[in-house]
Formats: C-alpha cells, structure tokens, sequence
C-alpha cells in the first residue's frame, strides 16, 4: 500500500523567482494490485508525483510511504516505465532487459532466464538479439515494460508510457498490459494525459488540476473485468462513454476556472 | 497478437542481392564500390600533377614519376626510416600522454560542475591560442630535445580529446540516468553503465581528432623550430633543391596519417558499432 500525506512540492523558477508549485498537499492512498490511473492536462504536477513515488527526486513537504516505510530513493519493490522509454541504444533487447536485475546483483544465467520469460509474455521473443534503434516505438517500449517487470516488482510506476505512440499500437500494448496486469496482479501507477486511456486502464483515476497541482477529486471507474472486450460491448462502450464523460467534465470546469482566473 | 516488424534493413548487412549474378552485375558493384572510386579520384589528381609538373615545370615542382621513384629510394634507406623514428616518437608519447589525460578531465567536466569550473577557462585558452605561436616559448623552456616536441604533441591533441568528452557526457540523454537510478544505481554504476558506454562515440571521435592534430604538431614544430626527423628532412631537401624529395617526404607522413586515422576508424567501428546502424522498421 501507498500512501502519500500532504506532499507538497515547489520548482524554483528561473533566476530563483516566480517559483512553480508543482504540489500542493496531495493526499492518496493507493491500494495494493490497485491499477490507479492519474489524469490531468501537462503541466498539473502528475509527473512529479510519480518521480517522488519512484524515489527520483524530493520533496518540500510531507510523507510517503510504501507498506509503512518512508520513502527516501528508489527501492527493489518498485519499477519504472518511462514516456521516453530510456532503453541503452548500445544493448540489445537482452541486455535491456537484463539491466535491472544486473544492477540488482542477479547472475547473469538467471538473469537471462527472466528476461527471455518477459520477452516472451512482452511479445518480444525472436527479438532477444536486435538493437533498440531496429525497434518500433510500440516494440521498444514493450522492451521497457519488460525489463520493469523482470525485477519483479511490487509496484510499477508507469509514466505516460504509451503517451508517444500511435493510435494502434497504444490500444494494443494498453490490452496487453492489462492482460499482464490481470495475470500478475501488481500495484500499478499509471500517469496519462488521455482520458480514454484513463479509464480503459484504472480500478480509479486521480483526476488532478494544475498550478497548484492537487488532486482534485478520485472517479471509480465500475467495469468488469477483463476490460478490453468488455468494452465493446453495447453495454460496456456505454459505462465507458458515461465515465469518460464525467471526466470532461470535470476537467471542462477547472479549464474555465483556469481561464477566468487569468483574466 | 504480436506483430512482427515488417523490415528491417541494416546499413552493415544490406539486402541480399536478388537476380543472377552476372559479369555486368559484378562490374558495376566494383564500380560502386569506394575504393575504386577514391582510387579513380587518386588516379586524376596524380595524372593532373604529371601534365602540370612536365608542361609548366620549374625547379621546385617535381613530376609524380620522379616522387613515386624518390618514395621507393627513400623506403630502402635506412637514414630516412631513422628520421621516421625521431618524429614519431615524441608523436606517440604526446599522444598517449594526451588520450590518459584528457579522457578523463573531460568526462569530469562533463558531469561535474566543478570539474568544469576548475579547469573551462584553461581549455578555452587551449582552443583559441594558435598553438604554434608556443613554439619558441617551448624551446626556450624544455630546450631542443624530446620533451620540448612531446609537450607540443600533448597541447595540440589534448584540447580536441577534452572537449569531445566533455561533449559525450553531456549529450548522454538525462533520462537513461534517471532510468539506471530508478532501478538503484549509485554513481559508480552510472558512469559504469550509462556514462562511459553512452560518451564512447563521442570519446573515440575526440580521440581521432586528436591524432590528427598529433601529427600536425610533430611536422610543424620540426620545420619551425627543431629541424629533425621528418620535419628536418624536408627542410634538407628544400635547401638541396630536391623537390622529389620533399613530396616524397610528405607523402609519406599523409600516408602515414592515413594509415593511423584509419586504425582509429576500424576501432572506432569495434567498439561502437551501434552508431553506425542506420536502420528502419514499422509496426
């Protein structure tokens, strides 16, 4: 279990003036082998929110914690996914996957043997010995998904990770994922700027505004699971539409807040 | 479903050629080939400097018959391989000097701010100064001998060594950092496993520029100031009016640089291979 307690988090602008708060007292719990999906427009803190869980960076104010212990860096019970991907271009797909267990101490012998099981359930197998620059950019971040989930982690925090693909391969990986998250049941926290994806993916999205970024209010989303067929289901496509509409809503309100307040 | 990329092309392997192999196939790749066409390019420049050498002339213009017999006289006499020795050795030594030192200042300018504040200043100087105007300073210091050409070889190559890998450092994307961090990864392993691998291209591209301006030193300071080896011959030859041998001379240390500068390529293509694979691929 996660829990976050009034983290609060300011960029210092340029020249040290016009300070950015990135934070602003965010409280969450999110459970655990909950897929948790935060939604907010670019720029509302969501990314910064996901590097403190990951342990990347600080904060100003308040607590968090995984299972009771307070975070102070990265850990082993969690694993990231990045928007960019981030895969060594001088390794192959292997070694990429391989790279966080390497790090880990893991030998090299069982190190290949989880990755080529990640390989296979990534829909990566035959690829072991490409290099990432012969990669798709669907195929690459299966690369980066299976080489979070080699270190077998509790948690997986997942940023934007389909963000810079097409519409495709986005809706692909995203039943792929799902499927995987079915199968291995894992606290997921998945940060994304679509609210379809969104909703497809999460258990509940954390719908957060900007500047102050704050989370502004927590929507269930109600489905049956497995989600990827259900939803195209008469029944299912229009929960899904209902959901989503309530989203934009909301998010609709806080665009116009946002543009009278500037006024 | 998993789908499967639809092509992927190697820059290294290539498509295999289709069809039948026939001799008119076989003569237009040789023709595409590089070799043969640098060969051809060669071929004119040479042909171009016979007609102008026998039809113009003067005493200082040799033609390229009379080199091309002067480089074969040259290749037999031991004098000349003696010579060949005295430039190279202050050429390797101030190399090498200049590759263990300036690696590693430069991958700590790189990534540490200190690093860079301690030492930017230096190499900027390094850069703008013309490096030749220290000649004489050098002498008057370090007198005629080895260590004056040495320390020439060092300050002409080591600027290009330092600033490439301050460069690789810093275009190693921020993001790979952050990565290996998030799966634990302290500093040591940074640089073990993002740093040095992510800066290498740009570590043996400073390394080849490098022993270019190595041998440009170990020629200028020998005609300018301390007329031996190489540098010192062709001096001789010009006072002797031996155009012949002076090309020669200088053929020989072009050649010379080619045949080093293509070593530093073959490993360059050892080492990182992965830059020099242009490839496509589709989902």
């Amino acid at each position: 279990m996660i829990e976050i307690k009034g983290l609060s988090k300011a960029f210092a602008g340029r020249n040290g003036e016009g300070a950015v708060q990135a934070l602003e007292d965010v409280n969450l719990t999110v459970h655990d082998n909950e897929f948790l999906t935060v939604l907010g427009p670019s720029g509302c803190g969501k990314t910064t929110l996901l590097r403190c869980l990951g342990g990347l960076v600080g904060w100003d104010q308040g607590v968090v914690e995984i299972d009771g212990k307070p975070v102070t860096g990265p850990g082993p019970e969690r694993a990231m996914v990045f928007q960019g991907i981030a895969l060594l271009p001088w390794a192959s797909v292997l070694r990429n996957v391989t790279f966080g267990l390497e790090l880990r101490g893991v030998s090299k012998s069982e190190a290949d043997d989880r990755a080529r099981e990640l390989i296979g359930l990534t829909g990566l197998k035959g690829f072991e010995n490409r290099m990432p620059n012969e990669l798709s950019g669907g195929m690459q971040q299966r690369v980066g998904l299976a080489r979070a989930l080699a270190v077998d982690p509790d948690i997986l925090l997942m940023d934007e990770p389909f963000g810079a693909l097409d519409e495709q391969t986005r809706r692909l990986l995203q039943e792929e994922l799902l499927q995987i998250w079915e199968e291995r049941r894992k606290t997921v926290v998945f940060i994304t700027h679509s609210m379809e994806e969104a909703v497809l993916l999460g258990d509940r999205v954390v719908l957060m505004s900007a500047r102050p970024g704050k989370i502004e209010e927590i929507v269930p989303v109600d489905m049956e699971r497995p989600r990827s067929a259900h939803i195209d289901s008469v029944e299912g496509s229009e929960q899904f539409r209902d959901i989503t509409a309530q989203l934009w809503s909301r998010l609709r309100e806080w665009q116009v807040d946002v543009g009278r307040g500037q006024r | 479903m998993r789908s499967a990329p639809s092509e992927v092309v190697t820059a290294s392997g290539g498509r295999a050629p289709s069809g039948h192999p026939s001799p008119y196939r076989a003569f237009s790749r040789i023709l595409d080939s590089k070799i043969v066409l640098r060969l051809l390019t060669l071929a004119v420049v040479v042909a171009l400097w016979q007609l102008y050498a026998v039809m113009v002339g003067g005493l200082l213009i040799p033609t390229a018959g009379g080199t091309a017999v002067e480089f074969g006289r040259l290749m037999l006499d031991g004098e000349f391989w003696r010579a060949v020795w005295v430039s190279n050795q202050p050429l390797f030594m101030g190399f090498a000097i200049a590759v263990v030192l300036g690696i590693p200042i430069g991958l700590l300018m790189g990534r540490y701010r200190w690093a860079e504040q301690f030492t930017d200043v230096y190499i900027n100087i390094m850069l703008v100064t013309p490096m030749a105007a220290l000649i004489p300073i050098i002498v008057m210091w370090l007198g005629f001998g080895v260590t004056g050409r040495v320390l020439l070889v060092v300050l002409f190559a080591i600027p290009m060594v330092i600033v490439n890998c301050r460069a690789g450092v810093r275009q190693v994307p921020p993001l790979l950092i952050e990565m290996a961090q998030s799966f634990g990864a302290g500093e040591r392993e940074v640089w073990r496993r993002i740093l040095l691998p992510g800066s290498l291209p740009a570590i043996m591209t400073g390394i080849r520029i490098g022993l270019g301006r190595a041998i440009t030193a170990m020629v200028i300071i020998e005609l300018l100031m301390i007329a031996v080896g190489l540098g010192g011959l062709i001096i001789n030859f010009r006072g002797a009016f031996e155009p012949e041998g002076l090309y020669a001379v200088v053929v020989f240390v072009v050649i010379e640089a080619l045949v080093l500068i293509s070593f530093v390529r073959w490993l360059e293509s050892k080492l990182v291979p992965w830059t020099h694979e242009t490839v496509l691929a589709g989902e």
